[in-house]
This record gives C-alpha cells, structure tokens and sequence, in this order.
C-alpha cells in the first residue's frame, strides 16, 4: 500500500505544472525545479502521514499472530536448530530442511516424541512426548508461518467406511505396517512402527507428510474421506477382542503356527511318552 | 465240485460235519463243544489259530471295594465328558439367546473374546475325558493276559506250491497255444489304451504360444488406474510417494503379473536417478514406475523406503534401489524389477507406452528365448 501512494500523488501534482507555465511562460528552470522539489516533498509526507495511519493496525496484526510464534520461535531455537539450521533449511548430515513440511510433519513428530532427535541412527524411535500441547501448538505456528505446507485437518478423522479404509488399508498400508497395523521390519535396521498406540491425528498427519522412511500420501492420492477410512479401520480393528482368545501378536500364521507347533505338539509328545513308558 | 466244498474241513456253515472231514470239525464233534465252557471254547480257538495264553491276570473281584471304586471313577469320568459336550451346546446355542451375543463389533468385548475360547475348552475337556475314562476302564476293570501268537513265515513248501498254483493257472487259460485269444485279447488293450489316453490328449498344449509369461496387459495407450479405477494425473502424487496402478482393462485390477508401482520422487532422488541404459526415458518428469512382481519369487515388492530410495521385498529381503533403474542391492534377487516406460495422453493422464519390454517376476528357464 505504502509504495502505490507516491505514485497516485504524482498525477495530482502533475496538472499544476502545465497550469503554471500556461500562465507565465517566461518563468526560469528553476522556479519549475522548486515546484518539482516542493511536490516530490508533499508526496513524501502524504506517504509518510498514510503509512503512519495504516501501519499500526498491521503491526497490531503482526503482534497478535506472532505471539505464538515468537514462542514457537524461542523453542524452535533451544531444541530443533542445531540439526534443522536458522532458517529452517537444514544442517547437511544432521537433519532435513523444514521449509514446506507444514504443521502437520510438525505435529506428528513432535507429539509422537520422534524429534527432538536423541541420536542419529537408523531410526527415530517414538519416545516419551517432551513439549506441552502449548507448545506444539506454538512451534506448529512457527513452522507453518515460516515454512508452510500441509495444514492439521479438523472434524471427526474417523468419519470413514469402515469396509474401504479396510481395502485401502491392505492396499497402501500393511506391507510394511502388517494388516492390524502391528509394524514389521524394514532393511538395515529400521522398522515400520506399530500404531498400537497412535492417535487419529497422528495417523492422518504421518500419511499427510510421510515422516522418515514412509511414502507421503497426498490429498490427492488418498482423499481426506480415503484418510478417514484408514483410520477407521486402524482404531476399530485395534479395541476389537482376538476372536480365538489370545491374539499372540496378531502378527499372523508364522506365530500361530509356532505356538502350535511348540506348545501342541509339545503337549501330545509329552502325553504319548507318558503313556508309553506307563504301558 | 460245489462251493461248499472249496474250504477244507468246512461243512459250509451247517452246524453237522460234511461229508469231507478235516479241520477241527473233525477233531471235535458238536457234542464234545457243547460240553465245553465259554472259556474253554475261547482258549481251543486261540490255539487254533496259533495263539497260547500264558496268564491271565482278573479284573477286581466283582463286588469288591476295589471294584466300587474303580466303577465310581469311570462313570464319573464318563459323566464329565458328557457334561462338557452339553457345555458345548450350551455355548453354542446359548450366545445370542440367553447369553450375550458373539459378534466381531467392538462392544461386548469380553464375551466377543471368551467365545472361541470356551467351545475349544469344552469340546478339548470332553474328548480328554472321555479318552481318560477309556483309558481308566481298561487299566482298572478289564482282566489282563499276556498270550503268545506264532509267527507265520514263508517255507519251501509254500514257495513251491504257489508256483505251481500260478503257473497252473496259465497252462489252464490255453493262451500259449490259443493264438487267435492273444492276438484278440492284444488288439483290444490296445484299443482300450487308446480309448481312454486320447481324450487326455486335448490337455497336451504348449503352455508358451503366445508367450503369456512374458507379456502384461499393459500397451501403448494403457492408462495407469488406481485400484478403484480412477486415472492419474502427473498432480495427484507428492515427492516421495508410491501409488500401485494396475492397466486400464476390463479386470486389470486382478492381473497378478500387472500390478505396478508409480512412484513420484523426490527432487534429491532425481539428481541421484541413474536409470538403466536405454531406459532413460521410460519415467515421466519425477516418476518412475516400476512393477511390483518380485523377479526373485514373485511375492509383491512395496515395501518403498523413501528415503534411501529403497524398495524391500517382504519374503526373502530382496532389496531394490529405485534411483538405480530398480537394481537389486540386497538379497537373493539377481535382477532389476523391469520399468514400465510411460507418458501423459493428450487428456493429462498417465498412460503406458508400451508393455514392458522383459517379462515381469520370477526368472524361467526358457526366459531368455521367448
């Protein structure tokens, strides 16, 4: 707004000149210098004394948003520079630019307890949360006005078909994730969580952002709806009972067949062994 | 001759001896059987038949104490197998009628979680039961012996007297003499051969004409759909993201040598992208697509790291590197997962330029000359 003013004055100090040498032509350069000077200064103080009405209530805006911010900001500097740098862009060999991972990246990372990072290894384990949810509140702020990127969504995130978040589950998910979601191993040490113990949130923003390892599923690949689904599915399949009375993991026909094999077959040799040597 | 005569010594099943005698019948007259008691009877049968009892060691004495109590076990026994079948039932039938029902829903958990559980307890207790009281009965109650049977082992004699019995038979038939029966007789198994081979044969094909193993329904012009069968647009996917596409055909979502994975990379993993020779240009922009089929044993690969660019076969640890044309760099997988060249038609939408050019999934022997 400040720079259009100089040039809206000029056209109203413009007319004046030919007005003045209409009248008098005869007047030297210097008088029509004076009068350039003279309107080149009313411009500048019409700018300045515009501005001083604008400003303030911008600034009063600024104030207000970066409250949080600037909390965002202080914790962002005590916990997350050293390997994300000043600027957001990064350490080479420590950590990744922040710049476009958006307040969701934030929040799965931070209310998980991935970041802040113990050590570099293979993986960031989830850990004990260490900020308030103040505070994420405020380092998400700090992050998405400074970065961008995907937002949080809002509303019910388990407001999905049941059956499709199913399919949609199986389909995108549970090759590395098993298909209650109880995790697997992945190469060179690293593993896919279990989501035994995520909340919708986290769920929605980890495909949201594609924390680490796992691929991003954008808004345009699995819809918001294709999201709730997902997430229907996970908590439901997750506070249901194990139909055969213990679920040994539910990681499936290896473990089950290892129980069988142990356990069942060890108590039919014991049992036919007992009854040979008493026969 | 008549059938009566064929075993002998046997008077046919008639209670009278026959009019060829041998064999018990003729060593014991019914009279000198009817004079004999049940056990003596039980014990000439034995001998007869090559068995000796040498002790016999009773049951309890019937009426005794020990006797009571070894009935009160089994019956008891018994009656708890009977108890748990009826406990069975009662669970079966009972969820839903007087009992909570059994439903996979979330609420009711516990019954949810109980059901399974006690129809195998149950029906587990009453067969255990009812082996242990078997088991009780005839350890407790029946009489014990120990006998002795002989052992039958072929002799000389009997060697020499089934020969002559099969080559008897042969002699008897006339074949070596009766050449029209064997040429008959050969003509016909033949011909019964024949009859019952030749429909076998319309099975016999060539399972490689057309070469199904080494083609895909992909084609030039083949949209990529996802598995609801929606196209896909170069937009739709972010940096760093795997998306399974299958071809635009009726059923393609179901072609397990079709699946194929799409993946968008990310900015870093373009400047790495060293493709194979030649298929530089198979990609479009950042993406890359790759099939799904494991070329080690066919199990599906999309386990995709995306950050080391790596995508994981789930069965045997196979490891393909997606900036390196899909190479294998771990695991018993020896060659890359083939690309899938692709482009955008004139709608935006991703299309396949061709099939692939080498057969997708698990090397054959003849793979190289089809």
């Amino acid at each position: 707004m400040s720079t259009t003013n100089p040039q809206s004055d000029a056209p109203t100090d413009a007319p004046g000149r030919p007005v003045d040498r209409a009248r008098a032509r005869r007047r030297s350069k210097q008088r029509r210098r004076i009068a350039n000077v003279a309107g080149l200064m009313a411009s500048l103080v019409l700018t300045g004394s515009l501005y001083s009405v604008f400003a303030p209530a911008q600034a009063a805006d600024d104030t207000s948003e970066s409250a949080a911010e600037a909390a965002g900001r202080e914790l962002y500097e005590r916990s997350c520079i050293t390997c994300h740098g000043e600027n957001l862009e990064g350490e080479p060999n420590r950590g990744p630019s922040l710049i476009g991972v958006g307040e969701a990246a934030v929040y799965f990372q931070v209310h998980t307890g991935r970041m802040p990072l113990v050590r570099q290894e293979a993986d960031a384990p989830d850990k004990p949360t260490i900020f308030s949810d103040e505070e994420i509140d405020q380092l998400m702020a700090y992050i998405q006005a400074n970065g961008g990127g995907p937002t949080l969504p809002s509303g019910n995130l388990r407001d999905g078909d049941l059956a499709e978040g199913g399919e949609l589950f199986r389909l995108n998910c549970a090759s590395c994730h098993n298909f209650v979601g109880e995790g697997g191993a992945l190469s060179s040490g690293k593993a896919a969580p279990s989501l035994g113990d995520s909340n919708d949130l986290e769920i929605y923003t980890a495909m949201l952002s594609g924390p680490e390892n796992m691929p991003v599923f954008g808004d345009n690949q699995l819809t918001p709806e294709e999201k709730r689904s997902i997430i229907n599915y996970v908590q439901t399949i997750k506070s249901q009972a194990d139909p055969g009375g213990a679920g040994i993991g539910r990681i499936g026909p290896v473990a089950e067949g290892l129980v069988i094999w142990i356990v069942g077959i060890g108590a039919l040799m014991f049992g036919i062994f007992w009854m040979g040597s008493k026969a | 001759m008549n059938a009566h005569d064929t075993r002998p010594g046997s008077s046919g099943g008639a209670d009278t001896p026959g009019p060829l005698h041998g064999g018990p019948d003729a060593d014991y007259t019914p009279e000198q059987l009817a004079a004999m008691s049940r056990e003596e009877l039980d014990l000439l049968g034995a001998r007869y038949d090559g068995v000796e009892v040498l002790h016999v060691d009773p049951g309890p004495e019937p009426g005794s104490r020990m006797e009571k109590r070894a009935v009160r076990q089994v019956g008891w026994t018994f009656a708890g197998a009977g108890i748990s079948a009826f406990l069975f039932l009662v669970v079966y039938a009972g969820s839903g009628w007087f009992l909570p029902e059994w439903n996979w829903a979330t609420e009711g958990t516990t019954w949810s979680a109980m059901f399974n559980p006690l129809l195998g307890l149950f029906m587990g207790l009453a067969f255990t039961l009812a082996g242990v009281g078997l088991v009780l009965y005839t350890k407790k109650l029946l009489p014990h012996e120990t006998a002795v049977q002989d052992k039958h082992d072929g002799s000389h004699f009997d060697r020499v007297t089934t020969g002559a019995t099969l080559v008897g038979g042969l002699h008897n038939s006339g074949l070596a003499r009766r050449k029209l029966l064997t040429r008959s007789l050969g003509f016909m198994g033949a011909a019964f051969g024949l009859m019952l081979i030749a429909p076998l044969g319309g099975l016999i094909k060539n399972p490689n004409t057309g070469n199904p193993l080494g083609r895909t329904s992909w084609a030039e012009g083949v949209r990529l759909l996802r598995d609801d069968g929606s196209p896909i647009r170069p937009g739709d996917q972010q940096p760093g993201s795997l998306e399974t596409v299958f071809p635009a055909v009726p059923g393609g979502n179901l072609q397990s040598d079709a699946a194929t994975m799409l993946i968008r990379l990310r900015p870093e993993q373009v400047a790495a992208d060293r493709p194979k020779e030649g298929q530089e240009d198979f990609g479009y922009g950042d993406y890359v697509a790759y099939s799904k089929i494991c070329t080690h044993a066919g199990c599906p690969v999309s386990l995709y790291e995306q950050e080391t660019s790596r995508i994981l076969c789930p069965c045997h640890q196979s490891q393909f590197d997606v900036t390196q044309g899909a190479k294998p760099v771990f695991g018993p997988a020896t060659r890359s997962l083939p690309q899938l060249p692709i482009t955008v038609d004139d709608e935006g939408y991703f299309v396949a330029r061709s099939d692939y050019i080498e057969a997708v999934g698990p090397t054959y022997w003849n793979r190289e000359r089809i």
